[in-house]
């Protein structure tokens, strides 16, 4: 089990999304994925991916504009 | 990702029919050789025929003559050779090139090289659906044009060109006619022997056939200059050892192709549709809703990004396409959408649904309700979609 952190901070849509379907893609079940960005509209956006997934959406955090989103790769079985 | 996906990109490629693999076998393990004369080795020979068969299945066709058949790399060389090597052997007094705004990239960037190689190119504007106006074409041949090349279906938004009528046009003015009819063969008819089409693109990856082998119809006496310096193969039109293992393929995916199939795209095409214009709002179709090819639906679900719907739609394990920038290897918005007088919001909210042998009734259903729930989601958090 590992942690990644995924700065997208500055970035806008697409690329939020995309980033984090990339590190979803290479991550080992049980991982923990952290992604940091300021995007208002991926804030909304990732969590639907990570229904969409089947993935674990452990936490969202803002910090005025800034928001980081914490994701788990779920264990196998 | 999910491991079973709804593939609705045939228009960029296809699943490739085991059948097809199976033809292809022999000639990858037993009759592996080059192609050889009579005076050749026995499995040269056994080569060589299956590649002439293979000619005049594709030849049979469009019917035209299996001489007329030169095999290529691909769709994009086929449309270089033809557009290129039709070019070099113009005269100075023919060096006029027309084609439309709205081509593939093969034909719109070859025809913008030999511009500024010095060549007078005209980019024929086309309307709303996509169609070239033919009197408009019409008034843009001069005594100096040489060349027109015009697609058949367009890849993006599926419109039908009359290429009867402009065929005609051109023989009347005598000038040589190409068509990229990469999304059309073997889906629509295509008769060389009743249409004075000179040169025409096919390909195989777009029919459920392998990647790496294309096709250039030439009609007999048409002037070609090769592009490629090497061997005297397809004769002496295009070096390299011919891939006859992919010609063999390429026959096979054609003989496979039926009128009930292309019925039955027809059929998911119209279903999708009418079912996205009845159950979500805000949408358009682009492209012509008669005259289209019969595997492609291209619709712009407003306020939201092309990009950001395919990805969501990845993620429920569907496979679409979108004209949007980032999505484009050009980082470009669709230069098709913008060119039937779209903005770049259309642009970017379009997506490309291109059905195959694979599909079924079901897909369509499964994708509107897929479609419908990402579209009605990125909407509610869409600034543009929050502004509507």
């Amino acid at each position: 089990m590992g942690e990644k952190t995924i700065n997208v901070q500055g970035e806008t849509c697409p690329v939020p999304l995309v980033e984090t379907r990339k590190a979803v893609r290479k991550a080992k079940p049980g991982d923990i994925l952290i992604i940091k960005g300021d995007h208002p509209p991926s804030k909304e956006e990732i969590p639907m991916a990570v229904e969409a997934l089947d993935l674990e959406l452990i936490s969202i955090e803002e910090d005025g504009k800034r928001w980081v989103i914490k994701i788990k790769i779920p264990e196998e079985g | 990702m999910k491991d079973e996906t709804v593939y609705l990109d045939n228009s960029s490629s296809t699943k490739m029919d085991e059948r097809v693999l199976e033809a292809m076998r022999p000639y990858l393990f037993e009759k592996y050789a080059v192609a050889s004369s009579e005076f050749g080795y026995s499995l040269g020979i056994k080569a060589k025929e299956g590649l002439e068969d293979a000619r005049s299945t594709i030849a049979d066709k469009i019917g035209a003559d299996a001489e007329e058949i030169i095999f290529t790399s691909c769709g994009t060389e086929a449309s270089n050779l033809a557009l290129k090597g039709v070019a070099k052997k113009l005269s100075e007094d023919k060096d006029h090139i027309i084609t439309s705004k709205i081509e593939d990239f093969p034909v719109l960037k070859s025809a913008q090289s030999l511009e500024k190689e010095g060549y007078e190119v005209t980019f024929l504007e086309v309307d709303d659906e996509g169609f070239v106006d033919v009197d408009e074409l019409e008034k843009a041949i001069d005594e100096k044009t040489g060349l027109v090349s015009i697609q058949h279906g367009n890849q993006e938004i599926g419109t039908v060109q009359d290429i009867e009528e402009i065929s005609k046009i051109c023989d009347q003015n005598d000038v040589l006619f190409h068509t990229d009819a990469t999304h059309t063969f073997t889906k629509l008819p295509i008769d060389v022997s009743k249409t004075p089409i000179d040169l025409l693109t096919l390909s195989a990856h777009t029919i459920h056939g392998p990647k790496g082998i294309g096709a250039l119809y030439v009609k007999d006496g048409t002037d070609l200059e090769k592009l490629m310096d090497g061997g005297f193969q397809e004769n002496n039109r295009r070096a390299g050892v011919e891939n006859i293992p992919g010609a063999v393929g390429f026959a096979k995916a054609v003989e496979l192709v039926t009128e009930e199939e292309n019925e039955r795209l027809k059929e998911m095409r119209d279903a999708l549709i009418k079912k996205i214009k009845d159950e979500i709002p805000d949408t358009t179709l682009n492209g012509p809703a008669k005259d289209r090819t019969p595997q492609n639906a291209n619709i712009t679900f407003h306020y939201v990004e092309g990009e950001s719907i395919t990805l969501h739609m990845d993620m429920r394990g569907f496979s679409v396409s979108t004209g949007s920038a980032c999505f484009s290897k050009s980082l470009e918005a669709s230069h098709v959408i913008l060119g039937i007088g779209g903005d770049h919001e259309r642009a970017h909210g379009s997506v490309r649904f291109s059905f195959g042998r694979y599909n079924t009734m079901e897909d369509v259903d499964r994708t509107v309700e897929a479609i419908s729930e990402v579209v009605e989601r990125l909407r509610e958090i869409s600034p543009l979609g929050k502004d509507k």
